[in-house]
């Protein structure tokens, strides 16, 4: 009788592990591939990584060849947030502190959690994860960036305490808002602050600067009747959140999040160039636009690859003059990252070239510039991460 | 006693049996494999995700479908980018009387290549259904699907 006790208790007790092994891999808990660079004003390459339940930072000062030991961020193991197009990212200030901000989920229903560490002692240590806002409502897509005139960092993501408002007063309220707030000294983010309502509530963001204290940020936005289309705002001041800019009509009507959002770079001419992926009912694919200043409207969407191709997770980064664009794609075996420059404001754009490519799962290609020179920046599967001069391609 | 007791854990075992979906791995080449063992027949693919929320809401709807017409060959696909615990996935077809459905989930995370190889088009938006008719002739419905034109379909099928 005891025996057919413990057997019927083996059984129930196996029977969700069976389930989970039966299948091969994966066969739990999804987990995070995400690598993020920064460099230092020295040159130092520094990678944030999240490793299954654990974000960890480490540093190359040859260029991506070799790196050092990984240096934990997080003190213990966290409930990582896994999201597509969600990751841990790392910023330097100009005296070379480092900021890392990441997010947890918080529940199964994908409320999130996002916190940021500092080191100051370049990177050897860093401070145990504080959240970035004092609301535990959720918070998702953390995204900072240091103000190239000020050295202040710049917090934004996308926040759900106006929906607990709203459910509770009996109200709907569609997607999350737009928050942001600046770091404080060194010790912590200051007072949040809400820039903006009902935006799409699973797209990574795009930060920018257009001036000293003025960031802009580029996101998934809800525009009347459910469509998901793209805006910018641009800070008056570090306090002053200006008015929605749309980039394009694509009028992509969906009651649901992609999970794939825009990019954003500002030329020293004040130039606004976007590209972001849609399926509206006025175009399908990814798309690039430009804008002449932070008050223009976008010029006519140009469109990068064809959609057979698969083209997704675009990416832009402003190097001087130079601007430089890459995404993704698939040819039937392998996925491939395409690049593009332009020196001439993004009116005219270099050929489109293969710059990488892998077999196998990869994350978002990403691009990071140092001492005039710009990478792409790739962690695949297959390949590991990998660091690739642009300037030096054919 | 005992024999009580064999048969409440007869009656366990079999209640387990019903509530956990067969839950099938959908890798590299099974698009080919799943089509090769409906061919010929009309057939409905629902692609569906547990980090979609409309597909969520929509899942019953299916179930209740799957028992108004229990001739309808329909396949389930959870195809969610970063492939999820299947724990959970057999969870959430249960609850949806979807269990005893041809159920396949994405275990591999090359997810261009899973898409490409149903459609090289398909950027990934979920739900989304396909009404492969006795020719293979796909017809795609974006979105949560309108049972009302899945049930028109599955009545001309017969007609054919």
């Amino acid at each position: 009788m005891r025996s057919l006790l413990a057997l019927a208790a083996f059984l129930l007790l196996a029977e969700p592990a069976a389930a989970q092994h039966q299948h091969g891999k994966p066969g739990a808990a999804p987990e995070a591939f995400t690598a993020t660079p920064a460099f230092g004003p020295d040159g130092t390459l520094w990678l944030v990584r999240a490793l299954a339940d654990r974000i960890v930072v480490v540093r190359s000062t040859d260029l991506g060849k070799t790196f050092s030991e990984p240096v934990a961020v997080t003190p213990e193991p966290m409930n990582l947030d896994w999201g597509p197009d969600a990751r841990a990212r790392i910023v330097v200030d100009p005296k070379g502190g480092l900021v890392v901000t990441f997010a947890i989920f918080q529940d199964r229903n994908f409320n999130g959690r996002a916190f940021y560490s500092r080191s100051n002692d370049n990177g050897v240590t860093f401070g145990k994860p504080q959240p970035i806002t004092a609301d535990t409502t959720s918070q998702r897509f953390e995204t900072a960036a240091v103000d190239p005139a000020t050295g202040r960092v710049f917090a934004t993501w996308l926040d759900k305490r106006n929906v607990a408002k709203a459910r509770a007063a009996g109200k709907p309220y569609p997607g999350a808002a737009l928050a942001y707030a600046w770091e404080d000294g060194e010790v912590g983010f200051g007072p949040t602050s809400i820039a903006l309502d009902n935006t799409c509530e699973c797209c990574r963001l795009g930060v920018a600067f257009a001036g000293p204290g003025k960031p802009a940020v580029v996101f998934r936005n809800i525009f009347p009747g459910s469509i998901r289309d793209h805006g910018v705002v641009t800070f008056k001041d570090e306090k002053t959140p200006g008015p929605v800019r749309r980039v394009s009509a694509d009028e992509w009507k969906i009651e649901a999040c992609p999970h794939h959002g825009p990019s954003l770079a500002i030329l020293p001419d004040g130039s606004y160039h976007v590209a972001w992926f849609t399926a509206g009912s006025a175009r399908k694919g990814l798309f690039y636009a430009r804008a002449d200043n932070g008050d223009t409207p976008f010029g006519a969407p140009r469109a990068l690859s064809q959609p057979n191709r698969q083209p997704a997770r675009p990416y832009l980064l402003a190097n001087g003059m130079a601007l430089h664009l890459v995404w993704k794609e698939f040819d039937g075996n392998k996925s491939t990252v395409r690049w593009q420059v332009s020196r001439d404001s993004g009116r005219t754009w270099s050929d489109p070239r293969t710059v990488a490519d892998t077999a196998d799962a990869s994350d978002h290609p990403l691009l990071a510039a140092t001492a005039g020179r710009a990478y792409l920046s790739w962690l695949t599967k297959a390949e590991g991460y990998r660091l690739i001069p642009l300037e030096d391609q054919p | 006693m005992i024999r009580s007791f064999l048969l409440a854990l007869t009656l366990v075992l079999v209640s387990a049996g019903a509530q956990s979906a067969d839950l099938q791995s959908f890798g590299r080449g099974s698009w080919s494999k799943l089509r090769a063992a409906h061919d010929g027949q009309p057939t409905v693919v629902h692609f569906w995700g547990l980090t979609c929320a409309p597909c969520l809401v929509e899942m019953p709807e299916w179930g209740k479908l799957q028992a108004e017409r229990p001739d309808m060959r329909l396949v389930m696909v959870a195809a969610d980018p970063v492939p999820q615990d299947p724990a959970r996935v057999n969870d959430m077809l249960a609850r949806a009387d979807l269990a005893k459905a041809e159920n396949w989930a994405f275990t591999d995370r090359f997810n261009e290549r899973l898409r490409y190889e149903i459609d090289p088009a398909w950027a990934g938006e979920l739900p989304r259904t396909l009404l492969i008719d006795r020719d293979g002739q796909e017809t795609v419905l974006t979105g949560v699907a309108d049972l009302a034109e899945v049930r028109t379909w599955l009545d001309a099928q017969k007609k054919r």
